[in-house]
């Protein structure tokens, strides 16, 4: 016994734990969030190997393709889930959609915190015109009508880009405002501690204060925003897709298998076209948000969970 | 040789090096912005008008209550705040109107040690790398070597190399005020600016950092602009010491001078409100009447006529100069 212990004292770490390494600790320990992270790795597991499994699971793997002879077949032996209205296999094209809605909103999220946080954390520390200008222009992009500019910005860039990353973009620059205020509003609270001033004192320029020293600072915050962003955009994507406005209509997205639920026939008598994908959808954004609540706990340094 | 001699030898030999830094007329203003278009309707005059020099090697105290503007000469020194009006000379080189670039290089010659132990220390990094940063802003080092010459500092400041690897929020106030004189130490300045370096301290490890400072003044031949509100501190730590009051220096003079014999009245009440340990010896106190004026709207005339127990007519509408009425001693009021 007394040789184990001496032993593990010796073991001891040379290096404390960083304020991240405490954070990871903190989190691997909160259940509903761990069980949360394996769900949404399954679901991305799955979107990325969608185009192998579709050949296991559907006689017919090309999913765009309309298919008269197997339209509304409820679930069987053959279509696990069954088919949809055009004959195409649900269960395939949940897992097509996946690879769609995820991107989607992984994407506009990086899109929106990148912007935000460049845009934020300028104005917050340098101030003065500098701020005044950038959040007046902020001001500006968060009075925009949503729906109105993405089908306005649709039209544009229809056809320039690739129809995917149009809704990208179009999400992208319209949503980064709210990041935007309050990654200034945490800079404007961080910069006032003396080690800004110190970081000035010894040599730091403007640019390496902000990415060195006041960044690191505020990260938990722009992380647990993050997710609970990813969660909203992947809304967003649906919800567009269900109007029509989102991604064009032969790419299979949560939000357009969603859409097929608007005939009543569908909606009261064929459950299985639209359950999966709702499901889905409902699991992912609830598994994101505890996620993002995980990542709140995890980065407080005062909470004790 | 008695202790006497070793400050006046100290003091002597002082007085024939060159000087550091020369501070001419000074003036730093905060606009107070307000209205409807947040236009400046005012001033803060935080500093107004200082002026003094520091020789290499030496220590010069900056005492004065809240708010009396020392922390912001301090910064302004080391232009992390703008100057308003005035000249700062280090090595006789002007740095008032330097920036960008080439500011950035000069801060090299000059750091500062900060009030809050707490706030000062980035809480993401490590203490090695706190430590390193200053030296890596300016050159590219070998990573061993650097680590190697980072540890013995920590030694010298009196910590464990250990702490290379840990992380501020790990130390105690004394410890977290030694890496704070580290990190300045590192770029091996000429000029330290410590602002109020012990006043967040306890008291029993306040003597230890001040010790510190001292030591390592004479290792590295520093020269100190030392901030403090504590009238014993100050005693202790400096050679010479400038008093301030609203934004302006009343009084400069050396260590021994200013305690034996206080010139202005506002030093002189100053240095009656220290308490006497020997209860045997009976202290007459002056106490002052009514509170500090607002600096965004200071008295005409000498600042400090409003509570001075021997103010005349004069003193409400001429402002009277700093000027030198013994040898080294500087007073700014008109009994001189």
């Amino acid at each position: 016994m007394a040789s184990s212990t001496t032993l593990t004292q010796q073991k001891k770490p040379e290096r404390s734990l960083s304020p991240w390494q405490i954070a990871r600790k903190k989190f691997l320990k909160n259940k509903l969030a761990m069980i949360s992270s394996v769900f949404i790795i399954i679901v991305t597991l799955l979107s990325i190997a969608a185009p192998f499994l579709a050949q296991y699971l559907s006689p017919l793997p090309d999913i765009a393709k309309v298919n008269i002879g197997s339209m509304n077949i409820p679930p069987n032996s053959e279509h696990i889930l069954g088919t949809d209205k055009s004959g195409r296999d649900v269960l395939t094209r949940l897992f097509y959609g996946g690879r769609i809605s995820l991107l989607v909103g992984f994407s506009a999220t990086l899109m929106v915190i990148v912007l935000g946080t460049i845009v934020g954390s300028i104005a917050g520390f340098f101030g003065g015109l500098v701020d005044n200008i950038l959040m007046r222009f902020t001001d500006l992009v968060l009075t925009f009508p949503f729906l109105v500019f993405v089908i306005v910005l649709n039209t544009i860039l229809y056809g320039i880009v690739d129809g995917l990353w149009v809704l990208i973009i179009v999400i992208g620059i319209l949503s980064w405002g709210g990041v935007a205020r309050l990654v200034r509003s945490k800079v404007l609270a961080e910069k006032e501690n003396e080690y800004i001033l110190a970081a000035l004192s010894i040599g730091c320029s403007p640019f390496k204060v902000i990415v060195r020293h006041l960044l690191p600072n505020v990260a938990s915050t722009i992380i647990v925003q993050a997710t609970l962003i990813f969660a909203s955009m992947i809304v967003v994507e649906s919800a567009l897709s269900y109007l029509g406005f989102g991604v064009p209509q032969a790419t299979p997205s949560w939000g357009i298998m969603l859409s097929s639920a608007n005939e009543p026939d569908v909606l009261q008598g064929k459950p299985w076209i639209w359950m999966p994908p709702a499901l889905i959808l409902t699991l992912t954004i609830l598994s994101i948000n505890f996620i993002g609540e995980g990542l709140k706990d995890a980065l407080n340094p005062k909470s004790l969970r | 040789m008695t202790t006497r001699d070793f400050i006046q030898d100290r003091i002597d030999s002082l007085e024939n090096r060159d000087v550091l830094l020369e501070v001419q007329n000074l003036k730093t203003y905060y606009p107070v912005r307000g209205g409807f278009f947040k236009r400046t309707i005012g001033h803060v005059k935080a500093v107004d008008d200082v002026s003094f020099t520091i020789r290499k090697g030496e220590t010069l105290g900056l005492v004065g209550e809240s708010g009396c503007g020392k922390s912001t000469t301090g910064r302004t020194i080391l232009r992390l705040l703008k100057p308003t009006e005035g000249q700062i000379l280090f090595e006789g080189k002007e740095i008032t109107k330097i920036s960008g670039a080439k500011l950035q290089k000069a801060r090299r010659d000059f750091q500062m040690v900060f009030q809050d132990p707490y706030a000062s220390l980035n809480p993401t990094q490590m203490v090695g790398d706190i430590i390193a940063e200053p030296i890596l802003n300016y050159e590219k080092r070998n990573k061993k070597e650097l680590e190697q010459e980072i540890k013995s500092l920590l030694s010298k400041v009196g910590l464990p190399e250990a702490a290379y690897y840990k992380y501020a929020h790990e130390f105690s106030g004394g410890q977290r005020q030694r890496i704070g004189i580290a990190r300045a130490l590192a770029l091996n300045p000429k000029l330290i600016v410590a602002d109020e370096p012990v006043s967040a301290l306890d008291v029993s490890v306040q003597s230890q950092v001040l010790n510190l400072l001292k030591e390592l003044q004479i290792e590295f031949d520093l020269t100190y602009l030392f901030i403090a509100h504590d009238l014993s501190v100050v005693k202790h730590m400096s050679d010479r010491i400038g008093v301030m009051y609203l934004g302006n220096l009343v009084e400069v003079a050396s260590n021994r001078d200013l305690y034996k014999e206080p010139l202005h009245p506002y030093t002189q009440a100053l240095i009656s409100a220290i308490p006497e340990p020997n209860t045997a010896i009976k202290k007459e106190r002056i106490v002052l009447e009514g509170d500090v004026p607002s600096p965004q709207n200071p008295p005409t005339g000498c600042p400090f006529h409003t509570r001075c127990p021997m103010a005349m007519e004069v003193c409400s509408k001429e402002k009277p100069p700093l000027k030198e009425v013994r040898p080294g001693h500087h007073v700014a009021c008109v009994l001189y």
